[in-house]
């Protein structure tokens, strides 16, 4: 039996792929709200972020919306927050993807194209593998395990740019980038869980587990 | 560099899904029927990607309702990506795909004959999320693409993928009619047409009825990964096995372990 208490709020921002995320969640017996807007937040325990489309359009309405604050409070209180591909990459400084736009800077970093484009095909579609930390939210996954990944832009991992705290899980495609970030309570995943077969069922299960 | 990939088409119309010979349909049973027979579930854990199409000739909004529906209620319990397509003719049809699990979504008539929606489709999703897939077969002299299930000539397929140069979108899907449903192998003559610069990974559909097929093609260097809608071939155990031994011979794709939830 799952924590009752526990709820997960999926932000519908326009733009994301919710559809999959609440079929995972609801397999898993959680509870869960599809959240339109942010004062829809009240009794959201564990909230995510998801995302399909370009940064620049998405990073500008997460801010009109008033989600982008909102996200930056709920994690302010040690909430557990996951941002999924878009929603992960929207969670750092800046983004390059049509046009120069910030993001919510909960990392620093940047989100740009991968450089390598004479080597490699993109997007970078697929299942690849995910060199994990081994923290707390990898509880019972294999390292090196398969989760999907559907992008063109990634995290450039500069080791510059990351704060201690920060565990960092790397993917190599044609280059190692960021494909997991976690500080304390907040999370961003570059692959799509909800995607990843049981493996990616077990991620979701783990984020959900963490108490505040 | 990328794994490879082995891919598994479900064809559906108007509540069946079909069994499709060089392009003529056989029904094989609802969705309850594929959810309760010949292991489906099983099968999606060892797929990295589902195709569902709509073979529906001209889907109305209602077959599109109903398509949507019995996506839904397959979905429920498989988690891996999925590409919708079939009858995509507009933006507010992509965005239906997108709003009942697609991934990414599949065209095919409006990389003939639309391509201001196509380029509409790539800023707004993501150019990563329009497959494009292209129908073809052989006539006299060249490979021919086809629009309507196959049976109206569009152009010659080289015209057709050089006019895909200045397209932004995903993947491309080959998708032979001859090949289609023989389980005799997949048509690899088609990749001599794909110019030396061209980008976007290429996946071929058709004709996939062993092990060695998938070999065949996957050993290949332009193909990134097969489809098969081969229903009776592969359900249950059988693109596990497949799967395996291509592993076995070498071809790089992902391994799938269970993982205990």
């Amino acid at each position: 039996m799952t924590d009752l208490k526990t709820k997960i709020g999926i932000i519908n921002c326009d733009f994301g792929n919710i559809a999959s995320l609440i079929n995972a969640i609801k397999h898993l017996k959680y509870n869960y709200e599809v959240l339109k807007r942010p004062s829809d937040l009240k009794f959201i325990t564990h909230l995510i972020l998801p995302g399909v489309g370009s940064f620049n359009k998405s990073a500008k309405r997460i801010r009109e919306t008033g989600w982008s604050d909102a996200i930056i409070d709920h994690t302010a209180k040690k909430k557990p927050f996951m941002g999924i591909c878009l929603g992960m990459q929207l969670m750092f400084e800046t983004g390059s993807e049509n046009g120069e736009e910030s993001g919510i800077g909960l990392f620093k970093g940047r989100c740009e194209e991968f450089s390598n484009k004479n080597e490699i095909k993109l997007p970078h579609m697929g299942f690849n593998l995910v060199s994990h930390s081994n923290s707390k939210i990898w509880k019972d996954i294999p390292n090196n395990s398969p989760f999907y990944f559907v992008h063109s832009y990634r995290i450039v991992n500069d080791k510059k740019n990351c704060d201690k705290e920060e565990y960092i899980s790397n993917t190599y495609y044609g280059e190692d980038f960021i494909s997991f970030i976690e500080n304390d309570n907040i999370f961003g995943a570059q692959f799509h869980p909800e995607k990843s077969h049981k493996i990616g069922l077990k991620l979701i299960k783990n984020f959900a587990e963490i108490k505040n | 560099m990328i794994y490879k990939r082995i891919i598994y088409a479900l064809l559906y119309s108007r509540g069946e899904f079909h069994l499709s010979r060089n392009f003529r349909l056989q029904k094989v049973g609802d969705v309850k029927w594929l959810k309760n027979n010949f292991g489906f579930g099983e099968t999606c854990d060892f797929i990295d990607e589902l195709v569902i199409i709509n073979v529906t000739p001209n889907p109305s909004e209602a077959d599109f309702n109903n398509f949507f529906k019995d996506i839904n209620e397959l979905r429920e319990k498989i988690f891996l990506p999925i590409t919708i397509g079939g009858g995509i003719r507009k933006l507010d049809h992509v965005r239906k795909c997108f709003e009942n699990g697609a991934d990414k979504i599949l065209v095919n008539f409006l990389a003939h004959k639309n391509k201001l929606v196509c380029e509409q489709i790539a800023t707004i999703f993501g150019e990563q999320a329009i497959s494009i897939m292209v129908d073809y077969k052989k006539d006299e002299k060249n490979l021919s693409s086809y629009i309507n299930s196959g049976k109206v000539f569009s152009k010659t397929l080289k015209e057709f993928i050089d006019s895909m140069e200045n397209l932004k979108f995903g993947e491309l899907i080959l998708n032979s009619i001859d090949q289609d449903g023989t389980a005799a192998g997949l048509d690899l003559d088609c990749l001599d047409l794909i110019p030396k610069k061209f980008k976007n990974p290429i996946l071929v559909m058709g004709g996939a009825g062993k092990p060695e097929h998938f070999i065949d093609a996957l050993s290949h260097e332009k193909i990134s990964g097969v489809i098969t809608a081969n229903l009776f071939n592969f359900l249950g155990k059988g693109l596990q096995e497949a799967r395996n031994f291509s592993i076995k011979k070498n071809i790089r794709l992902i391994k799938f372990e269970g993982v205990n939830i």
